[in-house]
């Protein structure tokens, strides 16, 4: 079954195509990766998808339903989560009230009477994702001094926590060690069981292991799609972008 | 637990003190404290009439103090530079005065009165603020305050324009039929405020560690994130403009009350930077800390005008001394000491 579907996508920053006619389909409890050099449009269609940025034509479909247009509060709550490049955190709360603020909008949103800390569920499945994404010695202590590969896992934990059907990855691994990265991509992993993921993503050995299929876009448009292998030896593809990487 | 190292102060604090191993009867005790800081100031603010030099300057600290309370829902917590909370300080004081003027109603219906002007001044003028954001939000809220200030100037049949409303009538406390009691003497009026201040007190301190008050810091820390995961951060800032206008007016209306007169200064843009700077001083973001920096704030300004009229002189590089050492201000920085004995450790309170 097909969770996401765009038509004609196309964005426009003034003469700029950054986007253009992007037809792209994901299935459902797919791993897909989008590929393609820098200012391919990568973050851009994320952007569009998530509803940060409205398209200047064509239309998106999630779960059967258009979701063009959509307020970005709005599309988060029909199940649709970004993890963000740049790291995108709380930085003044601990890394537990990042990951609970994430869940409780899920289950209350005006409350004010309660004490946060109160509502069971809420914290635990907050915890229950602090452990999973392997911060639960670090439950307290404020995000901003937590260290930066932390840091992107608790990005990573943040979308979790609103319960996302379909999850953004953009760049998870940007900027760490390979040990690090390692770390990462299981957890990626397992935390793509049940859910459908969209990964942006440079590193080669990153894409190639988590994939089931791979969209190459280049200058905004796609030019090749297929699985790992096919994409590995697709002339263009060589062409315009793996050619200029080494593994 | 990482802690960040800024000033010549928390470089004190790095020292150990034997009395802080978790064993100590001394950590559990001072803990028990730290985890229920609302009754503590509570209490301490039942004794303040007797630690004043006289029972009003006490009163003038907690209505200020709360006004200053109010005004952190936005800025603290929210991360909303409002610079123009004498329009609500204002509103709640015009509006509890002209309405005892003009009416026979009893004391609780006039304070009420002023509450809901206030309430409904920060609805209307929240929603059009809140169309812009940063510096704009700013001087917006500061434009509109100020158009409050000039209109209460022109209006003089309902507002008495520059001199002020003076002759505000004096009800009791009553219930009719049940009982009745003359509040204005010094000492019961201050408790007369502080029954509201500590009510206040203790419904902020919940609304604020409240889901909804976490939501509040998440705006302040990411505004951009906290939309992303599903917030609709625009009425949630607007629920939070009108909770600190409401209590704001809650000051303004106990004002009115305190001095038995309403001049046009309350509106003034000055008021409004009183506020912030008192808010700055105490510890913005911090639960009491808008609190500390109004007593500390005004008990200065009596002490040390009573040795000279240029006391803003003097006041100005204490409150330049405190931003650059202490930049958590007073409360922050007794915050972060205190959590050190905390029995459960938190890097907030």
């Amino acid at each position: 079954m097909e969770i996401l579907k765009t038509e004609n996508l196309t964005k426009k920053f003034g003469g700029l195509t950054a986007v253009g006619n992007v037809n792209f389909r994901l299935q459902k409890g797919e791993i897909q990766s989008i590929i393609g050099p820098n200012g391919a449009g990568k973050s851009t269609l994320f952007k569009l998808i998530n509803g940060e940025l409205k398209p200047t034509q064509g239309r998106i479909w999630f779960q059967g339903e258009d979701i063009t247009g959509l307020e970005q509060n709005v599309i988060s709550r029909r199940g649709i989560a970004t993890s963000y490049q740049i790291t995108n955190i709380f930085p003044k709360l601990t890394a537990l009230e990042n990951v609970r603020l994430a869940v409780q909008s899920r289950r209350t949103s005006f409350n004010l009477w309660s004490k946060a800390d109160s509502h069971r569920a809420i914290r635990e499945k907050a915890e229950a994702i602090l452990a999973q994404i392997g911060l639960k010695n670090r439950k307290e202590s404020l995000a901003a001094y937590l260290s930066y590969g932390e840091q992107r896992h608790l990005e990573i934990g943040i979308a979790l926590g609103t319960d996302p059907i379909l999850l953004l990855l953009d760049e998870p691994t940007s900027g760490l060690s390979p040990v690090e990265t390692r770390t990462t991509v299981n957890l990626i992993r397992e935390i793509s069981r049940g859910l459908s993921v969209i990964l942006v993503e440079h590193k080669m050995k990153v894409v190639m292991d988590l994939s089931d299929k791979i969209t190459v876009l280049h200058e905004g448009e796609v030019i090749a799609q297929g699985n790992p292998r096919e994409i590995r030896a697709d002339e263009t593809v060589r062409r315009v972008y793996l050619g200029g990487v080494r593994e | 637990m990482n802690r960040p190292y800024k000033g010549v102060a928390e470089r004190i604090y790095c020292l150990q003190f034997p009395i802080m191993t978790p064993e100590s009867p001394w950590k559990k005790g001072l803990g028990w404290i730290a985890d229920h800081s609302v009754f503590m100031i509570i209490l301490v603010l039942l004794i303040i009439p007797v630690l004043m030099p006289y029972e009003a300057l006490g009163t003038q600290m907690i209505i200020w103090g709360l006004l200053a309370l109010g005004y952190n829902i936005l800025y603290g917590y929210t991360g909303l530079l409002s610079f123009g909370h004498a329009a609500y300080f204002g509103l709640g004081a015009y509006g509890t005065g002209i309405v005892l003027i003009r009416t026979n109603c009893s004391l609780l219906a006039g304070i009420g009165a002023g509450v809901l002007v206030a309430g409904i001044g920060a609805v209307l003028i929240g929603f059009l603020c809140l169309r812009r954001r940063g510096i704009y939000f700013a001087l917006l809220t500061m434009a509109f305050a100020q158009m409050l200030y000039f209109t209460a100037n022109i209006w003089e049949s309902l507002t008495g324009g520059e001199p002020g409303l003076r002759n505000i009538p004096h009800p009791p406390l009553e219930i009719p039929g049940l009982f009745s009691l003359n509040i204005y003497t010094p000492l019961r009026f201050y408790y007369f405020v502080f029954a509201f201040v500590a009510l206040s007190l203790l419904i902020l301190n919940r609304i604020l560690e409240s889901p909804f008050g976490k939501v509040l810091q998440g705006i302040r820390e990411n505004e951009k994130r906290a939309r992303a995961v599903g917030y609709h951060t625009g009425r949630v800032k607007w629920l939070s403009f009108i909770l600190s206008g409401t209590f704001s007016g809650l000051a303004g209306a106990l004002h009115t009350l305190y001095i038995n007169f309403v001049g046009l200064e309350q509106l003034y843009w000055e008021t409004s930077g009183k506020i912030l700077l008192m808010t700055l001083l105490g510890g913005p973001g911090t639960f009491f800390g808008p609190f500390i920096g109004a007593g500390v704030f005004l008990y200065l300004e009596d002490i040390i005008s009573g040795f000279t009229k240029y006391w803003m002189i003097v006041l100005g590089p204490i409150f330049v001394l405190c931003v650059l050492f202490f930049p958590q201000g007073i409360w922050g920085t007794i915050r972060d000491f205190a959590d050190r004995f905390r029995r459960v450790p938190s890097p907030r309170g």
